[in-house]
């Protein structure tokens, strides 16, 4: 991110190799058409490009401060399109998004190692749970949201969400331990 | 609620399902820069971003990468021309030659001064051609970019979730500006009739928030016809946002004001 502050391209391209194809698989999971997804993934790494001083290496790492800044812009393409006036007062998910910080800097695995944990915790919880988070981070439904989506009790979603949620930061903290 | 329960709501905050009164419980915290809650959340937006690694994998268009570093590089003041000169060290070995040879030396010097002098026409012509498409280069992605950024002022203009806001000049020689804050897009600016700034002073928006300092936002110089549109990110809650304010400074703008306000409006 220095080389980036300097000015330096040649950085941006060492993260765009790095993080071009996860913030674009995740772009394209959540807006659908690739023509799309390949507009959002380059205002993603323009902003950062832009904003790179607004990026705190002290505040956490780059790679999830990217994803929530890709999800965020992905989601509000989404918003856009459905022309759906939900007013969520949710301001600390700007463009440019808020701290993010790992729970244990020490612990260092790599992307591909954590993605397939990712993967593999996803595709081990039951069908509906699964559902429930997917609804809420790749299409930005609330907890109420998703009850009307799949016609399931508030509780029920809820419940659903939080475990989910607990396995997943489970299962990190023992991947970076 | 206190800390202790609210902890177990962090990681739905940060995926940003949670609704009502636990919501509102947790960003009163928040507001408040509470030491318990300010650093689970982060670290709960750690974990909710690691999902996007479940996303399918997908492959990026191949021309993507150079698309944007396009973008980048004619942004960048990196562009460097710069042309090595690297002076030959001859030998300066005598010989004796007859003077047939010295005639043919001469001979080949003229012809190789003739095609050297020939070639730095062409290379002239040609550094000539690459800096004529170098700056149409520039000129073509200035104005995409403006289109750009016009694009995004103007959805944040219209997003129904936007809240429009007049920045009254100080000065009423001077006109109004416009500002829509919108919670994710950003804020847009919008103004004209802007008399014309000196190359040494900008125009820098800031955040009044209800305590503490400003909170710089974004630079900005009226065009040469004196518009100006821009969206900048929103960078705290929209909660504590207390006013919009515009102040004249050097240009590269200031850490904090250093002139009078010319343009405020009340947020909240």
């Amino acid at each position: 991110m220095e080389r980036i502050l300097q000015r330096d391209s040649g950085a941006l391209e060492v993260l765009y190799d790095r993080y071009g194809r996860p913030v674009y698989s995740l772009v394209l999971r959540i807006a659908q058409q690739p023509s799309s997804a390949e507009e959002i993934v380059q205002d993603v790494f323009l902003q950062l490009w832009r904003s790179a001083d607004r990026f705190q290496v002290s505040r956490g790492p780059l790679g999830p401060w990217l994803f929530t800044m890709a999800r965020n812009r992905a989601l509000d393409f989404l918003r856009l399109k459905r022309e759906k006036q939900r007013r969520r007062e949710d301001s600390d998910s700007d463009i440019l998004p808020s701290a993010v910080v790992r729970p244990d800097p020490e612990g260092d695995i790599d992307q591909s190692r954590r993605a397939e944990k990712i993967r593999a915790l996803m595709t081990s919880l039951p069908e509906t749970q699964r559902r429930a988070i997917e609804l809420a981070f790749f299409e930005g439904m609330s907890h109420s949201e998703i009850a009307a989506a799949t016609g399931e009790a508030l509780g029920t979603v809820k419940s659903w969400i939080r475990g989910g949620l607990l396995r997943l930061r489970e299962s990190l903290g023992e991947a970076s331990s | 609620m206190n800390c202790e329960q609210l902890a177990a709501l962090y990681e739905e905050y940060a995926l940003g399902v949670l609704e009502g009164e636990e919501r509102a419980e947790l960003e009163a915290h928040l507001a408040r820069t509470c030491q318990t809650c300010t650093p689970g959340v982060a670290q709960a937006r750690w974990v909710v971003a690691q999902l996007a690694l479940s996303a399918p994998d997908a492959q990026p268009p191949a021309g993507l990468r150079g698309k944007i570093m396009d973008a980048v590089k004619s942004s960048a003041d990196s562009a460097r021309d710069v042309i090595p000169i690297e002076k030959s060290k001859a030998s300066q070995q005598r010989a004796m030659f007859p003077a047939w040879a010295w005639a043919a030396a001469a001979a080949l010097a003229l012809i190789t001064g003739y095609t050297i002098r020939q070639m730095n026409n062409q290379n002239d012509q040609l550094a000539q051609l690459r800096k004529q498409m170098k700056l149409a280069t520039m000129q073509n992605q200035a104005l995409q970019n403006q289109l750009d950024m016009d694009r995004m002022v103007a959805m944040v203009m219209m997003s129904p979730d936007s809240k429009p806001l007049k920045l009254m000049p100080k000065d009423k020689n001077m006109p109004m500006v416009h500002a829509y804050l919108h919670p994710h897009m950003g804020v847009a600016i919008t103004a004209d009739q802007m008399p014309s700034m000196p190359s040494a002073r900008t125009l820098q928006l800031w955040f009044v928030p209800k305590t503490g300092k400003p909170l710089s936002v974004a630079i900005f110089h009226p065009d040469s016809s004196g518009e100006i549109a821009l969206v900048a990110p929103v960078t705290m809650p929209l909660n504590e946002i207390a006013a919009l304010a515009v102040t004249e400074e050097p240009a590269g703008g200031s850490p904090q004001p250093t002139s009078a306000i010319a343009w405020m409006a009340q947020v909240n």
